[in-house]
């Protein structure tokens, strides 16, 4: 592709050669992650245009990125799939943008300590099959796991697909290997300093890791899937709850409000029944699956459910990974994902319900319950982000969705660029003031991933946000009443 | 799966920039950068669509694509990716931007000389000058039960020569009233698709199938895969109506000799890896004949690739990439000789002029211990 004829940073290009550019061509490419930004906001909030790209082969181009950077001040955007809607990947002051997709495949297993270390940007699914092929299985995945990336599932709070069974994805870390922010090569493990602790969930901002190891476990020899259909949320829950707490624990469950059905079958892809949906995944021994299957029925019995059909169920799951395919009825998906107790996602959902006729627009809620007491949940609407009004205010109902998850003990899962105005909702000052001291500690010139996770842009500081979104959420609610 | 191209402007809203289409591109896994892949492309169809200039780095971008239809098979929100880079290269078309002078060259070779390399109709027939012994009917015989379709590749390529050769043989073996059209063949009118041309390639469709019916034939064999997947796929669409003839591969007419016991394999020892043409797999859905068909050779051990049917790599040799990248090409070819080499295999065979062309050319650049040979060259030795 076409360089530019004068180049701003020389010495990267010597060091990189190809695997670098300034071309504007190709650095238009790294403006974006999946959320759809109208261009006004993105012009008055951030520079999204990197001065350049880094296509890294290894950790030593990713030293040289930092180096360089560290020397110069320039801000540093590291990015991989790029696969969140909160720009944690995407530049908001220029700078380098040091691309680590090239960083792919698995280094090594070690049978005796049953871990697997792998290169940051391999993605989820990529390792799942490289391990099944040599009779092993990653412990959980993200339900993004074709594309998502396992360096970026551990720089966000790492639940999913197999959480409830194994835990969160840092009590499966054994050791990153991470550029810090001066360029220095760290080898963190849980008692190293800095801890292991400190990279996950950063969001890329204590520095960039190129190397993972973690837990694996033998393939189980029987994987089960169930889907179960309740009469009301009310009983859903109660059986969500059951089956959280029960014995052997699930490896997956799932689930899916009307409102989610309904708007599947919108999008072409219509569901057997439309009551609230629990998808319930059994693994490991056959007997284990057995017990397991046993422990469902007598839940569905107390819980008023029915059973569907294997195949049904075994649809889901392969279903797993393609929630994104709701956006064919869209063109735009809008929404917000929160952390939730479970023991209020009933009332969460009839709340959200409420906010959704007032504002006229289908509310869908799913998700994953990833601790006994826990869901990550998804509530989603459509919207047209080629209609920019009707979109801006759109944007506000994101909030409204968060504020309906506050109030029954939930929060935003992600914090990004778009979500730190809610930082002071979701940590308490103890752990915020922990947070600060890292990035003081580790990033003292505040080059690696700015403007992520500590603290707001200035016209998203929380007393301008909120502000702004409720206005914009009241002129919406006027708008569509109107109309 | 479901799969929709409602056109640039709806498709490229609906893409969900999910990024499970880079993890599987054979152009991204080699490039690298982010316009590279299929989440780019679509940037830049979306660009296409809103109207926007398109500057010679991004045609470049567009036509850096094999159409191997990966995307297509992974994506959620169930785009059909590959009409939709049609669509996109159609749009580069209509708006007078074939760039690059290597595809001029060989859209005006399709519509000057009918084929893709601008050779005279009769270069067509020399495949048969190397034949050990006649066979009757070759040529554009009046009446034959079967039309083989041979190709631009195979038969105007010397080093896929041994295609035609090997299939009219077999076909002969198995006394099969069968001929070709001769000098009359003209291109299948895939590469000329490929640059979204659609109208030239109706008027090589139509002139075609013409011919071939000439023959009072009822089925068209054929031996590449493209070839195959637009007889089937495309002409009724580019013609508005059926054509009128059976289509297959050669790999199903060969599994159809067989099951009739009009050919009988000889013991061939041999460890085989088998590639999945793209337009053959994942574009046309024939995985399991050519399986069957090397799976009838006694003593023949079929080893597969870590990735194969529907999750098999490209060997990079579609979607006109070969113009105007072949170095971008000769390195997705090695990625999928590694996997080859991995098996162990004596040979790898693949039902595709073109794959054959890519794989052998990697295969002797890496001095790989395996013979790449198409299935026709392969089962001529056993059959």
């Amino acid at each position: 592709m076409s360089q530019v004829a004068t180049l701003r940073f020389p010495e990267l290009a010597d060091a990189l050669g190809e695997r670098y550019t300034e071309s504007i061509f190709e650095r238009a490419f790294y403006r974006r992650d999946l959320a759809a930004v109208p261009s006004l906001l993105e012009t008055l909030l951030a520079r999204t245009l990197p001065h350049a790209v880094a296509c890294a082969r290894n950790a030593d181009d990713v030293t040289t990125v930092v180096r360089y950077a560290s020397a110069h001040h320039l801000p540093i955007t590291p990015r991989a799939a790029a696969t969140t809607v909160y720009w944690n990947s995407v530049p908001t002051r220029g700078g380098l943008v040091v691309d680590l997709n090239q960083l792919r495949g698995l280094v090594s297993i070690n049978e005796e300590r049953l871990t697997a270390t792998v290169q940051s940007a391999t993605r989820w699914g990529e390792l799942e099959a490289t391990l099944n092929r040599r009779g092993y299985a990653t412990l959980s995945y993200p339900s993004s796991a074709p594309s998502a990336t396992i360096g970026g599932w551990v720089s966000m709070e790492g639940f999913g697909i197999g959480s409830l069974k194994y835990g969160r994805l840092a009590q499966q870390l054994k050791r990153l290997e991470v550029v810090l922010p001066n360029g220095e090569i760290s080898h963190a493990t849980p008692e190293s300093n800095p801890p292991l602790s400190w990279f996950v969930q950063a969001e890329g901002t204590l520095g960039i890791i190129t190397q993972v190891e973690l837990a694996i476990r033998p393939k189980p020899n029987v994987v089960s899937n169930h889907l179960l259909a309740f009469s009301d949320l009310t009983a859903l829950q109660r059986a969500m709850l059951a089956l959280a707490t029960s014995t052997p624990t699930a490896y997956n469950i799932h689930f899916s409000d009307v409102a989610h059905l309904r708007l599947l079958r919108q999008a072409g892809f219509p569901s057997a029944t439309e009551k609230p949906l629990l998808a319930i995944t059994f693994d490991g021994s056959a007997q284990q699956v057995a017990a397991g299957a046993q422990t469902l029925k007598n839940v569905v019995a107390s819980c008023d459910g029915e059973i569907l059909n294997d195949s049904l169920a075994g649809l889901e799951w392969v279903d797993r990974f393609a929630s994104l395919r709701l956006k064919r009825a869209g063109p735009t998906l809008l929404g917000a994902e929160a952390w939730l107790p479970l023991s209020k996602l009933a009332d969460y959902i009839t709340d959200l319900a409420r906010l959704a006729d007032a504002q006229r627009v289908p509310i869908a809620t799913y998700g994953t319950v990833v601790t006994p007491t826990t869901a990550t949940v998804l509530s989603v609407f459509l919207s047209d982000e080629t209609r920019t009004i009707n979109y801006i205010l759109d944007l506000s109902l994101t909030k409204k969705i968060y504020d309906v998850a506050f109030r029954y003990g939930g929060r935003p899962y992600g914090i990004g660029f778009w979500n730190a105005p809610y930082l002071h909702r979701t940590c308490t000052p103890q752990e915020l003031m922990e947070r600060f001291a890292r990035k003081r500690q580790l990033d003292p010139l505040n080059i690696m991933n700015p403007d992520k996770v500590y603290k707001t842009a200035f016209l998203l500081s929380p007393m301008f946000f909120n502000l702004g979104m409720d206005a914009l959420s009241w002129l919406r609610r006027a708008w569509s009443t109107s109309r | 799966m479901k799969s929709f191209n409602i056109g640039l402007d709806h498709e490229t809203l609906v893409c969900a920039r999910c990024g499970y289409c880079q993890a599987v591109c054979p152009v991204y896994k080699t490039l690298g950068w982010e316009s590279t892949g299929p989440r780019g492309r679509i940037a830049i169809a979306r660009q296409a669509a809103q109207g926007a200039p398109l500057s010679i780095d991004h045609e470049h971008r567009v036509y850096q694509c094999t159409l191997c239809g990966h995307c297509r098979a992974v994506c959620p929100t169930h785009i059909d990716t590959c009409d939709l880079w049609l669509d996109l290269r159609g749009y580069l078309a209509d708006h007078g931007s074939i760039a690059r002078w290597q595809l001029r060259r060989i859209r005006d070779n399709l519509i000057a000389h009918h084929n893709i390399t601008g050779d005279v109709p009769e270069n067509r027939l020399l495949w048969q000058q190397n034949l050990e012994t006649g066979i009757p009917g070759l040529n554009l015989q009046a009446h034959a039960q079967v039309v083989y379709f041979v190709g631009c590749v195979a038969g105007l390529y010397p080093q896929t020569q041994g295609i035609p050769q090997a299939l009219s043989q077999i076909l002969a073996k198995a006394q099969i009233d069968f001929t070709t059209l001769g000098s009359a063949e003209e291109c299948c009118g895939f590469p000329l698709l490929g640059m979204g041309l659609e109208d030239a390639a109706a008027d090589l469709a139509r002139r075609n199938v013409a011919r071939a019916k000439e023959s009072d034939a009822s089925v068209l064999v054929a031996a590449c895969p493209s070839c195959y997947h637009t007889w089937r796929d495309v002409y009724p669409r580019l013609l508005g109506a059926p054509i009128g003839l059976q289509v297959k591969h050669t790999s199903e007419f060969l599994v159809d000799l067989l099951t009739e016991h009009q050919l009988s394999p000889q013991p061939f020892k041999a460890r085989v890896t088998y590639h999945d043409p793209c337009d053959l797999g994942r574009n046309s859905g024939v995985y399991d004949p050519p399986r069957q068909v090397l799976k009838a050779i006694p003593g023949l051990e079929l080893v597969e690739m870590v990735d194969h049917r529907e999750n098999a790599l490209c060997c990079g040799g579609g979607g006109n990439v070969e113009v105007i990248d072949p170095d971008l090409v000769a390195a997705i070819a090695r990625r999928r000789l590694a996997q080859a080499s991995e098996t162990g295999a004596n040979f790898l065979v693949t039902p595709c002029p073109q794959c054959k062309r890519t794989l052998a050319n990697a295969a002797r650049t890496e001095r790989a211990r395996l013979q790449v040979l198409d299935l026709n060259e392969f089962a001529c030795r056993a059959l």
